[in-house]
Order: structure tokens, then sequence, then C-alpha cells
């Protein structure tokens, strides 16, 4: 099978004034489509890092990163440009909806860029906010909110979704809600997701969990039964 | 749907990005409202000229004979002459209380092309020998006549009456004033009227002779390459005057209206429009900034830098469009008011109101690039920005304690809100510079208008209370024996005081420049005209040599101790010489001070006056112009008084113009120092949410924004006095013209007025954003994510 990710011996370090901080180092991993992946780690483990490098939003320091051959390792802005335009769906932690926006125009901003759009209502339905579109980001729970981020997300059609800590800010039951919609959508499209968290117990649901430490690839672990999300708690 | 974000974010916004609208439509206002006003006084002026065959030159001589005014024709250069009667009269039966002169002017008999052609405006021509009379139009309305309705006038000492057949209007006198000693026209008192040439001849005495001629050049000539043969030719008929159009009274006038307002068309906008791109400028850097996270967010699911740019600068041009448009059309609406003032002044019969689309669509091209060049300057990091660091809170500012805090005891001074305020002051740099611009344009200008308005009153009231004392001016139609007059006057009831005047018109030269003013020849114990100095203090008029006023040594490029060659139809023996012995300030009107027995001696005339200044009881002058009002000897009698009232209601009009200017330069204050306060309290709301849950009252908690914005203001007027200063300064070289010079002063109740205007204007913009301290919902703000 094609891969969709291939990353070989990225490295990427932050020079803070004299002194140079490692952020990730020597990381190498291969994704293939369909999968879902958590990465797994303590905060301080090069989690962000990771996420920024495969998500085209910044560039590694040596090493290479290919989105289905195409390097993007090197590529200039506008190439990185495209490709979160076309291929990636992001889903943050702090849901970073328009705040102006309402639910069903949050999603249509994205839609509005993308090549083969999904329908922004039925995503909605999706995640169960059919309801609520209507509802301005300040009127909707946490739960609801970071639902619309990945409505959002996923209204691109994207093949990859990219999620940063998605049930970072949710209490537990909100947070399987979250995971479920995740779920749905790596089943039903067939598409990548993506998942970084600290949270050890998500990683049940995963196919493959890589577990990072102190900015180095520690371990990938091949889940053979991956659970429900239902079936999480934490 | 980043429209409806653009949408809401201005809705959110919109007081400060009304303010920014305003202030664009300011601008856009005058710009489009002087600039069509412009144009159309240009298009009526250009036509009436063309059209009615304004002359290029104009001579006044005693008398010429009809045949000798033809032969002028053979003059290389000139094209067409034509010889007319022009004489000043006094009418009696109209307003008794004011002496009004109607000029007569002689109508050709049916010449095909008549130049300075006279436009029937209402009626019709009198006949060739009937006493009839056509007046200015203005003049007509300004006294309520009636055609058919009779002006009695005073010719040759005795009363003539004159039918209205008409009114009409002739480019020559679009700007009617009766000499450039005159600054604004009153048709009240003086206007012109036509009177067919065979009854002027006979009720005047000039058999087949005209005493004023006007002519056109031939293409490809220039009035001086005919002014020296014309002038040889002429002083044998007693040549008074030769004048160029472009030095004619009316036309002179119009052109240099014309100037200014082509030169204020295009500052006062820029002016406006600069305000409004700061403010712009401001509002969007700082929602750049506070939509960081916003802007990453749209840079990670992949919108283009230049497509997030592009949002941001909606935000100008959708300011800009608003502005532009609502300018544009409140200046077309100005404009129309402005012609019809214009109207007022020039009686340019085409003179209208029209809508411009040329410049109402360079208006708002004008608005939309200030305002998209502002936004572009205010979002232009976004192209720079990487996804990364846009997504995460900017870094901290490093915040040390400011340089303003080492000064010793300035901690003291400031409460710990007033200590945030210098310290956010001094971070935000460039926000801080730019509301300090704001302030600095509110106060000068505020104090720079109110200057003007004590500069006119003392152009006007330095000239008649201190220099010109008398009650009543009598000026004679010819010189007269001074003694023999004074006696004369002296011995009607009320008299305190009789001078002579001795009244010159005279050529000065230096060198190459040469100037034509009238010298005065006052009495060394002259206590009704008194030329004072810049301090006011009375000058003594020296017993030989001249002074100079300020705009007559400036042309002559003369000082102290220069001699300069003096011509003069009065003098028996042309050129003589005389030294200035000293340059003076005079506002209004240009003269040269001479002692009179001196400038006498000069001329070789004997002992004569042409005119009389007297000092007398007030209730005795209307006996006393009824009596002289039917002399023949007399040509006007002019009273202090009325003159001073026609000055201060003309200026009223220009007073109400300046209150207008200070009302924008107020807002303009308002705005910026609003806007900037308004970016600052959503900058730090998380801050002075915390304030007030720490137990501050809204009061205490706006302090820290109001310090802040006090302090640059502070340092905004106090750099605006300066400033104040050179525009007066400015102002008062650039108004200055032949006629009059306005004194560079800016006084200090000027300042003091503007310090309270610009004080008022910050304090209103902290009211509206203490309302806004005081609605801070602190449990929203404070759960919002940094």
């Amino acid at each position: 099978m094609d891969l969709i990710l291939k990353a070989r011996n990225l490295t990427k370090y932050y020079q803070m004034g004299e002194v140079r901080v490692e952020a990730l180092k020597d990381v190498s991993f291969d994704i293939f489509p369909g999968e879902f992946i958590v990465v797994l780690g303590p905060s301080g483990s090069g989690k962000s890092t990771l996420l920024n490098l495969i998500g085209g939003m910044d560039v590694a320091s040596s090493g290479e990163i290919y989105y289905r051959d195409k390097p993007l390792h090197n590529a200039p802005e506008k190439v990185l440009t495209g490709y979160r335009r076309d291929a990636v769906g992001f889903v943050f932690q702090f849901y970073n909806l328009m705040p102006n926006l309402t639910a069903y125009e949050n999603v249509m901003l994205a839609v509005e860029i993308a090549k083969k759009p999904l329908p922004a209502v039925e995503m909605l339905e999706q995640v169960g906010l059919a309801d609520r579109a209507d509802h301005f980001p300040a009127q909707l729970s946490g739960g609801e909110q970071q639902r619309v981020a990945i409505a959002r997300a996923v209204a691109k059609n994207p093949e990859i979704l990219l999620c940063d800590e998605p049930t970072g800010a949710l209490d537990s039951s909100t947070g399987i809600q979250v995971l479920k919609v995740l779920k749905d959508f790596n089943r039903h499209y067939k598409k990548t997701v993506i998942i970084i968290t600290h949270n050890a117990a998500i990683a049940q649901i995963a196919d493959r969990i890589f577990y990072l430490k102190d900015g180095r690839l520690d371990r990938i672990v091949n889940v053979t039964n991956p659970v429900s999300p239902e079936e999480v708690s934490w | 749907m980043l429209i409806r974000k653009l949408l809401r974010d201005i809705a959110e916004n919109k007081m400060a990005y009304l303010a920014c609208v305003i202030v664009i439509i300011i601008g856009l206002m005058t710009y489009t409202a002087m600039q069509m006003a412009r144009d159309n006084l240009f298009i009526a002026r250009d036509q009436f000229y063309e059209e009615f065959h304004l002359a290029d030159g104009f001579a006044r001589v005693k008398a010429i004979p009809f045949t000798q005014v033809e032969k002028l024709q053979e003059i290389p250069g000139i094209d067409l002459v034509q010889g007319r009667l022009v004489q000043d009269v006094r009418v009696i039966n109209l307003d008794q209380d004011k002496n009004i002169y109607l000029r007569l002017i002689s109508l050709a008999d049916h010449r095909p092309y008549q130049l300075n052609g006279v436009k029937l405006l209402q009626g019709s021509f009198p006949g060739d020998y009937e006493r009839g009379i056509l007046p200015a139009d203005k003049f007509f309305t300004a006294h309520r006549l009636s055609l058919g309705s009779t002006i009695s006038v005073i010719i040759e000492g005795k009363k003539i009456d004159l039918k209205i057949t008409g009114t009409g209007q002739s480019p020559e006198y679009v700007y009617a004033i009766r000499d450039m000693g005159n600054i604004f026209p009153d048709p009240q008192t003086f206007e012109v009227a036509y009177i067919p040439y065979g009854v002027m001849e006979s009720l005047f005495n000039y058999k087949g002779m005209v005493n004023d001629i006007t002519f056109t050049l031939k293409p490809g000539y220039k009035f001086e390459d005919v002014e020296q043969e014309l002038k040889t030719e002429l002083e044998k008929y007693g040549l008074e005057s030769l004048v160029a159009r472009k030095d004619q009274a009316s036309n002179a006038m119009l052109a240099e209206e014309l100037k200014g307002l082509a030169k204020t068309s295009t500052s006062v906008p820029i002016l406006f429009l600069s305000i409004a791109a700061i403010i712009l400028y401001i509002m969007l850097k700082r929602l750049v900034e506070s939509q960081r996270g916003q802007i990453g967010t749209l840079m990670a699911f992949g919108y283009r830098p230049v497509e997030i740019l592009r949002h941001y600068l909606a935000y100008g041009l959708l300011v800009g469009l608003a502005g532009g448009i609502l300018g544009g059309l409140l200046g077309t609406a100005l404009s129309i008011y402005m012609t019809r003032m214009y109207q007022d002044f020039f009686s340019l019969p085409d003179l209208a109101g029209r809508f411009s689309l040329k410049y109402f669509l360079a208006g708002i091209f004008l608005a939309v690039g200030f305002s998209l060049a502002a936004a572009f300057q205010g979002a232009k990091s976004i192209l720079t920005l990487r996804p990364v660091e846009a997504l995460r809170p900017p870094v901290p500012v490093f915040s040390k304690k400011s340089w303003l805090e080492i000064i010793p005891g300035f901690r003291a001074i400031f409460t710990v809100p007033g200590r945030m305020a210098i310290r956010n002051m001094v971070r935000n740099k460039g926000r801080s510079f730019f509301t300090f611009i704001g302030i600095i344009f509110t106060f000068s200008t505020m104090a720079s208008i109110w200057s003007m308005y004590s500069m006119m009153d003392i152009m006007v009231l330095d000239q008649f209370t201190k220099v010109q004392k008398y009650d009543l001016k009598i000026a004679f139609n010819r010189p007269l024996p001074l003694n023999e007059v004074v006696r004369e006057l002296q011995n009607n009831g009320g008299i305190k005081r009789v001078e002579p005047l001795l009244e010159a018109p005279v050529t000065l030269k230096n060198r190459h420049l040469s100037v034509e003013v009238m010298a005065l020849g006052l009495m060394p114990d002259a206590e009704l005209y008194t030329p004072v100095d810049t301090h006011g203090k009375q000058i003594q008029i020296p017993g030989e040599g001249m002074l100079l006023s300020e705009q007559v040594a400036r042309k002559l490029n003369a000082k102290a101790g220069d001699e300069l060659r003096l011509e003069s139809i009065w003098a028996k023996e042309s050129p003589v010489y005389v030294h200035v012995v000293a340059i003076i300030p005079q506002y209004l009107g240009t003269n040269v001070y001479m002692n009179q027995e001196a400038l006498l001696k000069l001329l070789q005339q004997g002992q004569v006056a042409t005119a009389a200044l007297i000092a007398m009881d007030k209730e005795k002058i209307p006996a006393l112009k009824v009596k002289y009002s039917t002399s023949k000897y007399i040509s006007t009698l002019e009273e202090r008084q009325q003159i001073i009232d026609l000055y201060n209601n003309l200026m009223g009009s220009s007073k109400q113009m300046l209150w207008i200017m200070v009302l924008l330069a107020a807002f303009a204050g308002f705005a910026i120092v609003y806007n900037s306060s308004i970016i600052t309290l959503s900058e730090r709301k998380r801050e002075l949410a915390s304030l007030r849950v720490l137990g501050m009252r809204p009061g205490e908690v706006l302090e820290v924004i109001a310090v802040e914005q006090w302090f640059i203001g502070m340092l905004g007027i106090l750099a605006g006095i300066p400033l104040a200063y050179a525009i007066n300064k400015g102002i008062a070289s650039s108004m200055s013209s032949d006629l009059y010079s306005l004194p560079a002063i800016t006084t200090p109740p000027a300042l003091l007025l503007a310090l309270l205007g610009t004080m008022l204007a910050i304090w209103l913009a902290q009211r509206w954003v203490a309302r806004k301290v005081a609605s801070l919902d602190l449990v929203d703000v404070l759960k919002e994510r940094e």
C-alpha cells in the first residue's frame, strides 16, 4: 500500500537566545491511508512540534518528511499552504472557532476553500449539532464547540485529520463523544486520523500508538484489538 | 464567510469605525465641495468673460476725444479700443443713513462687438437719449427697487432723476468694489449702473469725449508690449491709471479667490484623510494583533496569507467606500451651498451649483486609496507571519520600568494604575506616537483658527481705532485750497477737529521694481490719521522722506535709507526722488505716507488737499451730510462707523466657517483619542477585569487608560504650541495680498481656548470609554482564553 506520510530522521530545534532546545530528535515513521494513529507523550515530549511538522505548519531543522512522495521538509510556504488547504484538517485543543461566526458559518469557512468539500449541514448533523447551526461559539458548550471544530476540519474532506489534544479541555463523557465522531470519520470515509495527546486512555482506540519521549520516538505499538470510544474511560 | 466576520467585527466596534468614516467624510466633503465650487466658478467666469468680452487693458484719463481713441488702434499689438465715460455719483433718494454710490458707465451706441458687454438680466436697455439707467442686479435687489422707479443722483451739484429700465451685469464688475482699498463688495453702498452715452455726455459735459478706455490685444501680444507706447500717447490727455486685466480690481479679486480655493481644496482634504488613515492604521494593526489566533487558525486550514490580508484590507475598503460615497454626496450638497455663497460675492450670471461625477469618483478613489494604504500598513505583518507563530500567543513584551520612571519623583506622581498606563504608553510607541500626532493636529488647528479670529479683528480694529480715527472723511472731486476747506468745514456745528488730507496717486520705482500706490500726505500733528507700529504705538511722521507700508516695501524690495523714484500725474515735474525713512505695518489697504508739506513740495503743488478728515459729534453727522450731499466739490462722504459695521458684518460669515473648522478639529481629536483608548481597552480587557475583581472601581480602572491619554495629550498640546505659531505665520503670509495683510499673531486666549477644546475632546472620548469599562463583563472576560 502507498504511504500517506513518510518521515525520516526528523529533527527540530529552536534557538532560544544562546540555548538550543532540541524539540524533536531523529524521528522516523510511516503512516498508511485510513490508519488511526495516536501520538502519546507527556508534555515537553515534542508532540506539538511533531504535529506542526506533519501539519505543514513548520519546517524541520533536518530530516525528511513526505506526503504521498511529495517532500514537505524543504517545501516553500506556498506549497505548505496548498498542502494544508487540500490535504489536512486541523482540530485544536481550544477549538479555535471564529468567535463572531455561527457554527454553520465556521464550517462554511472551510468549505469555501476546499476542492471537494463535504456538505456543511451534513457535517453538523454527523457531529449531532444540526439544531445548533445558528449558534455562535459563545453560546455553545466546550464539547459542542469541539464538535463544530471537527465538523469544520472534516468538511474540507481532507486526507489527514490532525487533532491536537482534542479532548484536552473536555470532561470525559464529552471527550468520548468527540472521539466517537473522529472514529466515525475514520471508518466512514477511510481517512487517516492522527491524534496527539498526553492522555494514555485515549490510545486504546488507535490502530497504532506512537510513544514520544524527550523528543524521540520511543516505540511504536500495534494495537491488535482497538476498543471503541465508548469503552474508554479516564 | 469572511465577509460576515468582517461585518460583525465592524459592528462590534462601530463607534471606532464610525469615527474613522466621519473623519473621511469630512475630508472628502471638503474635497468635493471645494473642487466643485472652484470648477463652477471657473466655468461661470470663463463663460461670462468670453461671451461678454472682458477687455485686456483699462486706462483712465481726464478726457480724450472719440476721434483720438480710435487712433490708438494703430499702436502695434492693440486690437480693439473702445472709449466710454465712467463717473461715480452719489445716490440720494434711497437709504438716507448711508452714503450710496453708483459708478455710471456709458453704454455704447449699438456697436456690434462690445468690450465689457452688459448682460441684460431684467427689463430692457434704455433708449439712446432716454434718461434711463440699468443698475447691477445686486444693487437692484439690495435696495428692493422695481423697474420703472427712479434713482436720484447728484451730478455736477444738481439732482438728476434716472428711470430704471432694467438690470444688467458686465464681466468687468463681477466683484464690484470701488477701488483696491475696499476688500468686500457691498451692493448696499456701491455698485455700477449703465446709462446711454448720449445722456451721460450731456449730463457731465463731455461733448464728444470719453474718460475711460478699454482695449483688447492682438494674439501673441502682452500688456507690457503696448504699455509704454499707450502711456506716452495717453499722457497728454491726463492719464490717471493704466492697468492690465490681471490687475483689474474685480478680476484680480476673483483670481485671488480661485487661487485660494485651489490651495485649500487640496490641503484640507489631505489633512483629514491623513488623520483618518492614521486611525484606520492603528485600528487594523490592533485588530490583526488581537486576532492572531484566528489568523493562525485560518492559516492552519489552508487560507493563503494573501487571502487573509485581503480580508483585512476589506475593512479599509469598506470604511473608504462608506466615507467616500457619503463624503462625496455631502460634498456635492455643500458645493451647492458654497456656490450660492459665492453668488453673494461674485455676480456671475452663469454661476450655478453642478454635480460633477469626476470629483465624486475622484473623491471615492482618494478615500479608498488612503484607506487601503492605511489598512495595508496595519495588516501587512500577516504576510510574514508563519502559522505556528500565529497560533502561539505573542511573546510577552519584556516589560521593564519605563525610562520616564528614571526621573526622580516621577513615580510618586502616579498611582499604580497610573504607572501601568505610563508603561503601556512607552511600550506601544507607535500608537502613542499617532495619538500624539492627532492631539498636535487638534490643538494647533484650534489655536490657529482662534488666532485667525483675533487676526481678523486686529486687522479691522487696529486700522479703524488706532489709525483711522476720524468720524467722517470727505473726499473732494479735485484738489481744493487747503486753508479755505478747513475753514469752511470748521464753521459747521458739532465739529471738533478738521484735518486736511492729501491723497496722491504715485508710481514708485526701485531699480526694475515698480508699484502704483496712493501716497497720503499727513499733517505733522495729525490726530485723525495716525500710522502705528507693530506694537500699536503711534509713529511720528518724519519731516522729510517717506514711510512705506510692509507690502509696498516687499514689492519694491526696499528698506529704510533707499532712494525711490517717484512719478505722479500730479507732479509738475516727473520723476522726482524720495528716500525711505521706515517700513511700517498696514493691515488694511496699501499706502505710503509723507509729511503733507513735504509731499506738496515734492509734487510742486500749492497748498491743496484732496480730502478732509473730521472728528465731530455723532448726532451732527446727518446734518453735515445733508448740507454737503449735493455739493459739486465733494465726491464721497465716508463714515467710519459704517465701514466698521460692514467689515464686522462680512467677517461674521467667515467666522462661522472658522467655528465649523474648530468643531471638525475637535472631532478629529476625539476620534483619535477614542480609538486609541478603545484599542487599549480591548487589548487589556483581562488585565482591567482582573483589577475590577481585585476590587477597584470602574473609575480607578479607567485611570489605566486615561492617564496614558492625558499624558500623551499634554505632550501633544505642548508640541502644538510652536506649530500653531508656525501655522499662523503661514496663514498670515499666504492670505496677505496686495490689498490687505493679516498680522501673524498667536494670542494667549487662543492658546487657552485651544487647550480647553483639546481637553474637552479628550475628556469626551474618555467618557465614552468609561461606559465600556463599566460594562465589562468580568466573568466573561476572565473566562476567555488568552
